[in-house]
């Protein structure tokens, strides 16, 4: 994994369109937008049209990343995960019948190296979403990796959909009010 | 900051992607004419951006890097379908589906906005789109002088070809043009003063890929590639 500099690196020479730069760049980031992306569009044809897409955003919008607003990798992540979001809204709703239960992001990381690549601010987010109750993160995680409605959310965790708009509020609330004291 | 608690948990939730599908294609219009919630929208994506960091990787399709290079020589904007000439009718019918979907839904965040006004809008926006991220123009339009105004988005030029605008209603029969537009700068259009208010209102407009200069035939040469409906925004 290419390290957030580099990565800052390749996107401000793809603003300048760099082909090179946005191949290495595309080499170094595409397995991390495949697994945001597969991980909310389950048919692996649709995320990887998805992914297609995100990345002809990048290569068009290099230019407007902003260092000063957080990692490079985030800010493609939240390209990817957009376009995936729209499509699976527009398909059909996610279905969280087949989740396990306990679901959390230290189960995401099979990578062993990827411990190592956990920046400042995953460590800072997970510090906080450490301090909210364990549904209430899950149900955070759940809408975040895998694109849960509320609707979704309310039938997995038995509870009307108000209710569960209500913990939201108050999740990302506390989110805010622990990143940013 | 003037944004209410109310919109910026929108703001938090459509970062989040808990939103149903009309709550976040109305946030989606809306952000692009208020620029507090859109950038409460980036604050809170870029708050919960590093949980990415730890998903695991997915090994892409070996043909993915050649797939996006193609598109990107081709010059298509994000997302647009450059289609092939066959079957238009029928990608005509889906696209006028999908327009009014989307239509419904943005009514619904746009009806619980406008509720307590009691005066006629004259004021209207359209946002064309293929999908909630990915506009590709704002239509705004004076429903008295019938002035309409296309300002480019997002949009690319697909080199060699141009845009071009369509109305789309019931009442029109066939979608008539109302001319080429420019991707890079704003479009004034006076052809709109031919269509009498409840038709400019309630239609439906699109934006083809046509040959250089505009549709030689006077109908779209293909399906849309983004579309959009007119709502409200302004006395």
């Amino acid at each position: 994994m290419t390290d957030a500099a580099d990565l800052a690196d390749l996107l401000a020479r793809v603003s300048r369109r760099d082909r090179d730069a946005f191949r290495a760049l595309h080499r170094a980031t595409a397995p991390k937008l495949m697994g945001v992306v597969a991980r909310i569009l389950t048919r692996g044809d649709m995320a990887s049209e998805v992914v297609q897409e995100a990345y002809v955003k990048i290569w068009d919008k290099a230019g407007d990343f902003d260092p000063a607003k957080g990692s490079p990798l985030g800010w493609m992540a939240t390209i990817a995960r957009n376009r995936a979001l729209d499509e699976v809204r527009r398909v059909r709703p996610v279905s969280l019948e087949d989740m396990p239960d306990g679901f959390e992001p230290a189960a995401e990381t099979q990578d062993p190296m990827a411990s190592r690549e956990r920046s400042e601010r995953l460590k800072a987010l997970m510090r906080c979403l450490g301090q909210l109750d364990a549904q209430k993160r899950e149900i955070v995680m759940l809408a975040y990796y895998r694109g849960a409605t509320r609707e979704a959310l309310a039938k997995r965790f038995d509870a009307p959909v108000p209710t569960i708009k209500t913990w939201l509020h108050r999740s990302l609330a506390q989110l805010r009010g622990c990143l940013e004291p | 900051m003037s944004l209410s608690p109310e919109d910026d948990f929108a703001a938090g939730e459509f970062a989040l992607g808990t939103l149903d599908p009309a709550e976040r294609a109305a946030i989606a219009a809306r952000r692009l004419r208020e620029p507090e919630l859109d950038a409460a929208i980036r604050a809170w994506e870029a708050r919960l951006a590093p949980l990415n960091e730890a998903v695991a990787d997915v090994a892409p399709p070996a043909d993915l890097l050649a797939k996006i290079e193609a598109r990107i020589d081709a010059g298509a904007p994000a997302g647009a379908d450059i289609v092939s000439l066959q079957a238009r009718l029928g990608r005509w019918r889906a696209a006028a589906v999908a327009a009014m979907s989307l239509a419904a839904m943005l009514a619904v965040g746009v009806f619980v906005r406008e509720s307590g006004r009691s005066n006629a809008p004259h004021e209207f926006v359209a946002v064309l789109q293929k999908s909630a991220d990915s506009p590709a123009f704002a239509v705004s339009v004076n429903i008295d002088t019938r002035e309409l105004v296309v300002r480019p988005v997002a949009a690319t030029a697909p080199a060699g070809k141009s845009y071009e605008l369509w109305i789309i209603a019931d009442k029109l029969g066939k979608p008539r043009s109302l001319g080429v537009i420019d991707a890079a700068a704003i479009t004034r259009n006076p052809k709109l003063g031919a269509y009498d208010s409840a038709t400019v209102e309630g239609a439906t407009y699109a934006v083809t890929v046509e040959p250089e200069g505009g549709s030689p035939t006077g109908a779209p040469s293909g399906a849309p590639a983004f579309v959009g409906k007119l709502i409200p925004v302004g006395p």
